[in-house]
């Protein structure tokens, strides 16, 4: 029974404690649980409140936290106020609507209305924000050229060779009557072969690179954003690539080997 | 040597368009190769260059922060500047205070970001044209805000700090002069930025700026280390992180861990590539040439020989291919770095690809030396034909 006042004004001061979350990163860097208590100032040093954590957030898929090491910490939106010195104010507000039109109708409604401030749709914002992986897209882009270009002069010069290693192969047929247009075809098919099962080969281990990129960089920045995806359009880009070379390459050493003499093709 | 070099280059002379071919692969790898070792040093080398350029070599900025991460600062700057100073390792102390200012004249509106420093030590930008805002009424900016706002060497403008939109007004005004151009150091490209004097800033701020700054900027004697500097000061101050160009760079490479490990893993790539290119071609070679290499053992040529011919064969492609990769490699560095200088909030003075005669050494001692690898299995199998054999073969053939 004496322990009643103790237990409601223990209750009390709880009631008193704002709450706040954290996010994982945080807590796993500075050892802190659910429950634990901390303060919170707005600058080093300052006076700060104590508050009580209630909850650890994972952290979201967006990429604009990738290269921050910044933790985030939520709180109720007056306590944060309270805590910086800031008023009654806030530095924006983010408004549902239920489609593309009302978007529309509440843009130009809250802009005929406001007075010092603008609304923006959340898309111009995002494109606005986004100009860093806008860069990093483009610089990936132009590394993509870089390697195709790499990866077609090798595939041209692989096939070359492969094709050239069948000139006393070409100079039998030949010398047996088969015609220069089947012998062509035959060596053009078995060179789109070739590069046909290249390119399944490089799926697979472009699809097993991918998945060592992303568990890499996931456990790196402790993010669950996916760095690296083999999308069907790759697929088909590289597929269709890897073929139409290999064709090519096909066609090219092949018309040089039926152009020449059987004879020439064996030496003699 | 000269005679296996002639050999080398007839048996390359032979398959023109093949050689060649493999040549063109051989300089994409190297070129890309050159690129990734500049990448994976240059923004580092950059940024170290950078930092140290006007002989600041420790940054002090509050605490849990980097320089001009957050808007925080420190307050008591006078007194930090007089403490600092009094260090005889220490020899120059610039405290630096940031903030957003807007021109408020009529047709010249526009925001900029100021700096408010002392003229006498400051490190963050050189004058190119005028003078520098010794008076308390000066300022100088950059070709940017010059642009923007149409101003000219001499006009007077109104600077404010602060402007509040639900009122449409604006605070902590004053009236300066233009008195120089200057290029800052750490800005971005497009960035319209000035400065002016650290007191000016600061009595614009009001009660909320007095005193204060974001930033210290600490060059250290010759001869005293840098470390032992930072130490005291963390010691002393303990509101502040004292950053050294050292920290600063490993904070960097940490930031931009991705584009060193990308650049490793192309690089590699771009190595084992051209290294698989050289080793196909002169394999194929040396299958297509059994014959001719076993004539050449029978009439006495000993093996050494047959493997430096082949060898001086795969080092040839790997040359030609790693001189005309090289200067590829310089034109798309140039290419790549332009793409990742409009990375927004990059100062123009960092390069992500710089060229560093290093990096090129590098890159041509690993294309040599992978050159010389892939000469190893080809001329192995040509040195270990069974002559006899393979002429019997050959002859049958």
């Amino acid at each position: 029974m004496a322990l009643l006042p103790i237990l409601t004004l223990a209750l009390a001061l709880q009631g008193t404690t704002r709450t706040i979350a954290i996010d994982e990163r945080l807590a796993a860097d500075a050892g802190l649980r659910v429950g634990d208590r901390i303060v919170v100032a707005s600058e080093p040093g300052g006076a700060g409140d104590t508050v009580i954590i209630a909850a650890i957030t994972a952290r979201t898929a967006d990429p604009s936290e990738i290269a921050r090491d910044e933790y985030r910490v939520r709180l109720h939106l007056d306590h944060l106020q309270q805590v910086i010195g800031y008023g009654d104010r806030v530095d924006r507000f983010a408004v549902a609507t239920p489609d593309a039109s009302a978007t529309d109708r509440a843009l130009d409604a809250i802009n005929d209305v406001a007075f010092g401030f603008r609304a923006h749709r959340s898309q111009d914002v995002a494109i606005e924000t986004s100009q860093t992986f806008r860069v990093v897209s483009r610089f990936h882009r132009a590394i993509g050229v870089i390697t195709i270009v790499a990866s077609a002069i090798f595939l041209l010069c692989i096939l070359l060779l492969k094709v050239d290693e069948r000139r006393r192969d070409v100079a039998a047929l030949r010398l047996v009557g088969i015609s220069r247009r089947t012998v062509l075809g035959a060596v053009v098919l078995e060179a789109a072969f070739i590069a046909f099962v290249g390119s399944l080969a490089g799926t697979g281990i472009g699809g097993l690179a991918s998945a060592a990129v992303n568990a890499y960089y996931q456990a790196h920045y402790r993010t669950p954003l996916r760095f690296s995806i083999v999308t069907p359009d790759i697929v088909i880009l590289a597929a269709v690539l890897s073929i139409t070379l290999g064709i090519v390459a096909g066609t090219l050493a092949a018309l040089r080997l039926v152009r020449a003499r059987p004879l020439a093709l064996l030496g003699r | 040597m000269t005679v296996h070099l002639h050999l080398a280059l007839l048996s390359l002379a032979r398959h023109r368009a093949r050689t060649g071919l493999a040549v063109l692969g051989v300089a994409v790898a190297a070129a890309m190769l050159l690129d990734m070792v500049m990448l994976s040093s240059g923004m580092r080398e950059s940024f170290g260059t950078l930092l140290e350029s006007r002989g600041f070599s420790i940054r002090l900025a509050p605490r849990g922060t980097l320089p001009f991460d957050t808007e925080a600062t420190i307050a008591n700057a006078s007194e930090i500047v007089a403490m600092l100073s009094r260090n005889p390792d220490v020899a120059a102390v610039s405290p630096v205070l940031g903030a957003t200012v807007h021109v408020v004249d009529g047709a010249r509106r526009s925001t900029a970001f100021a700096l408010g420093v002392d003229v006498a030590v400051q490190g963050d930008y050189e004058v190119e044209r005028g003078r520098d805002a010794s008076s308390d009424d000066g300022f100088v900016a950059n070709e940017e805000f010059v642009q923007a706002t149409g101003v000219r060497l001499g006009d007077t403008l109104t600077l404010a700090t602060a402007y509040s939109p639900q009122l449409r007004s604006y605070s902590g005004e004053r009236r300066v002069v233009l008195t120089g151009i200057a290029r800052f150091l750490y800005m971005s490209r497009g960035q319209s930025a000035v400065a002016l004097p650290l007191t000016t800033l600061q009595a614009m701020g009001g009660a909320e700026r007095r005193d204060r700054a974001s930033l210290f900027m600490v060059g250290v004697r010759d001869g005293a280390i840098a470390d032992t500097v930072q130490r005291w000061i963390e010691r002393e101050i303990p509101r502040v992180d004292a950053i050294s160009t050292r920290e600063a760079l490993a904070r960097v490479d940490e930031r931009l861990a991705y584009f060193r490990q990308m650049a490793l893993i192309l690089g590699g790539v771009s190595l084992l590539v051209g290294f698989l290119l050289v080793t196909t071609l002169v394999t194929v070679s040396v299958n297509q040439r059994v014959g001719e290499i076993a004539v050449q053992r029978a009439i006495g040529v000993s093996r050494s020989h047959v493997v430096q011919q082949i060898v001086v064969e795969s080092l040839v492609i790997s040359a030609l291919g790693a001189a005309l990769g090289l200067a590829l490699g310089l034109v798309t560095a140039r290419w790549l770095n332009a793409i990742l200088a409009s990375f927004p909030g990059l100062p123009t003075a960092i390069d992500f690809f710089l060229f560093q005669p290093r990096a090129a050494w590098t890159a041509l001692v690993l294309l040599v030396l992978s050159g010389i690898l892939a000469g190893v299995y080809p001329s192995w199998r040509a040195a270990s034909l069974p002559i006899a054999r393979t002429l019997r073969e050959e002859a049958v053939a």
